[in-house]
């Protein structure tokens, strides 16, 4: 496939690409545009086919079928390689090697050497918060400071396309809020970024739009907000509440109302006989307005209201539901 | 390329692999000096000629016994995983991302392992000959020495590329347990001609276990290219001692046929890594 690059190429394409390895797994036809400067979440379950699909794209694996370019640049190509970094999700640096020497092999690999070399591996070591720390053999470093690790040599070449699977995966809490804020830092400087992630919040936090793959083919595609553009459920707290009182707020309000379980935390509700006893309504609401006349109806009513929140879907809801009652082929055959 | 290489030679030494071999090594010379002043004839008598000459062979035929295996299993053991071991260990896919050809990081892996294991037999083979002379004298035709010098380096890239080979196709552990029977096969058609050589047997037995050999030498060419090492070096003075140099050296057709094997090993070796999905 080749694609003469211009300003309006998109940042990675792919046309029907496919890998099908003997025993029938990989992936199918994915057909994909990730325009320049975005964010983009490749999510599904293990086995799903995501880390082959990456794999083709960054040229570690020939596909069967169909074709890609990135930045117009068609993949495995030496000049698309130019212009990636990519974090491998199973990888090891050779444990002999201390992390400043891993830097340098990589920067000389990219043909960056001498006082540039050695300014590039510092500022890159602190980046990622490895810092004096890289002159310690890697065998001592733990699994979350050698994925930092991988993480600064895919940063070396201050790619334009970034691929990362499974960027945090090994890092405490701190480490991966540190990730994920350099990844919001890189998408503000309008790199390419091309996340795998088991972790949704990292996903929602930082991509624009995601796909999710099951058994080697994309089955969904879009904004993350789009994806997960469902009615804002709210929920009340309400004391004093009758049962017989449900119908009536139902039709004083036009909307549907419902009991709802105490959500974990919030577990001193309950709905019974026990008028004195606080409960938990819930109802699907298009705005915040509905639920400023909920809120008047219950206290119209002389109910207490103790406490009202909306709650959006998260991500692992919605991918939860999207794989559900689907055959999923697993890490296994 | 230079990065590779560079990197290769830091692998062996960091890993302490090459320390191991010449501190073990430096041990054995000691062990060898010993052995070849006992065996080597005292006296300066010019009727010892004939016996001094068979000893010196007898010498020389022990220390590359021992030469030979060690460079072998150098070479094996530091090139048996290069493949298949970094791609389980997920190196590989962080370092062929670059913008480096595949067939670079291979050739230079390639020059790596030979130009360190190649230097390693080198100060080998000198060290085995300067004993030897120093207890047993040595002949003075450079000539031979050079050529049996290049015989015993070119065992090394022979080696080196069917490790490279073996390691596209099969995981780390497997291709180290191939290449040792691999090699192993080599010395084993190696022993069934010098044992050939000297056991009386009948014409037909004896023309069996001459092709057996001979098959089991095509295998892996590196212990032959030791035989025909010996054989340059003493001169033929090898043939005395059965079991270190005995039987008929290998051919020059046997010696083109190991620097085709390597080149052809070298050659699919690489055509297969430019393949392979990692």
């Amino acid at each position: 496939m080749n694609v003469i690059p211009n300003a309006a190429m998109p940042a990675v394409h792919t046309q029907g690409l496919s890998k099908i390895y003997d025993n029938g797994r990989g992936c199918r036809n994915i057909t994909l545009t990730v325009g320049k400067g975005e964010a983009f979440g490749f999510l599904g379950p293990n086995g799903a086919g995501k880390s082959t699909f990456v794999k083709m794209l960054v040229g570690l694996v020939h596909p069967s079928e169909g074709a890609g370019s990135l930045l117009g640049h068609p993949i495995g190509s030496l000049e698309a390689r130019r212009h990636i970094g990519y974090l491998p999700e199973l990888y090891r640096y050779p444990e002999w090697l201390t992390g400043e020497e891993v830097m340098k092999q990589h920067a000389g690999l990219l043909g960056i050497r001498g006082a540039e070399a050695k300014i590039r591996v510092r500022e890159g070591l602190d980046q990622v918060g490895i810092g004096r720390r890289g002159s310690d053999r890697v065998k001592q470093y733990s699994k979350g400071m050698q994925q930092r690790l991988g993480l600064a040599c895919a940063l070396l070449g201050q790619p334009e396309i970034l691929f990362l699977d499974e960027p945090s995966s090994a890092m405490d809490p701190v480490g991966r809020r540190q990730v994920r804020e350099l990844l919001l830092e890189l998408k503000k400087q309008g790199t390419t970024l091309f996340l795998n992630s088991h972790l949704m919040e990292d996903v929602e936090a930082v991509c624009d739009r995601m796909a999710l793959m099951l058994n080697g083919e994309m089955i969904r595609e879009g904004s993350v907000t789009e994806m997960l553009k469902v009615k804002v459920r709210w929920r009340f707290k309400v004391g004093g509440f009758s049962p017989v009182l449900l119908d009536w707020l139902r039709e004083e309000s036009g909307l549907r109302v419902s009991w709802a379980e105490p959500q974990s935390g919030k577990a001193d509700a309950d709905v019974g006989d026990d008028w004195e006893k606080p409960v938990w309504l819930e109802a699907e609401l298009e705005d915040e307005n509905q639920a400023g006349r909920l809120n008047a109806l219950i206290v119209e009513q002389g109910m207490t209201l103790y406490e009202a929140y909306a709650q959006r879907e998260k991500l692992e809801d919605w991918f939860l539901q999207a794989v559900a009652g689907r055959d999923q082929r697993g890490e296994r055959g | 390329m230079k990065t590779i290489i560079a990197a290769t030679w830091q692998e062996m030494l960091r890993r302490k692999m090459l320390l191991i071999t010449l501190v073990l090594t430096l041990l054995f010379m000691g062990v060898f000096w010993f052995i070849a002043d006992t065996i080597a004839l005292k006296g300066q008598s010019s009727s010892d000629l004939l016996a001094r000459f068979e000893r010196r062979g007898a010498t020389l035929g022990l220390g590359f016994f021992f030469g030979g295996f060690v460079v072998a299993f150098l070479a094996i053991f530091s090139s048996f995983s290069v493949v298949s071991g970094e791609a389980e260990q997920g190196v590989l896919q962080s370092v062929l991302t670059r913008p480096i050809p595949r067939w670079k990081w291979y050739v230079g892996r390639w020059i790596g392992y030979v130009s360190l294991i190649g230097a390693y037999s080198l100060l080998l083979f000198a060290a085995i000959v300067c004993i030897t002379a120093a207890h047993s004298g040595m002949t003075r035709d450079y000539g031979d020495m050079a050529v049996s010098l290049l015989l015993f380096l070119v065992a090394v890239p022979a080696l080196v590329s069917a490790s490279m080979l073996g390691s596209c196709l099969f995981s780390g552990i497997g291709n180290g347990v191939f290449m040792t029977m691999l090699y192993g096969a080599g010395w084993l058609g190696g022993m069934v001609e010098k044992v050939r050589s000297f056991l009386p047997v009948e014409p037909d037995t004896e023309q069996t276990l001459s092709r057996i050999g001979a098959l089991l030498s095509l295998l892996m060419p590196a212990d032959g290219l030791n035989r025909r090492m010996q054989y340059v070096l003493t001169q033929g003075a090898g043939e005395s001692i059965p079991f270190l140099t005995g039987g008929n050296p290998p051919s020059n057709t046997f010696v083109i046929y190991s620097l085709c094997f390597t080149l052809f090993a070298f050659v699919l070796g690489l055509w297969l890594f430019k393949r392979k999905d990692l």
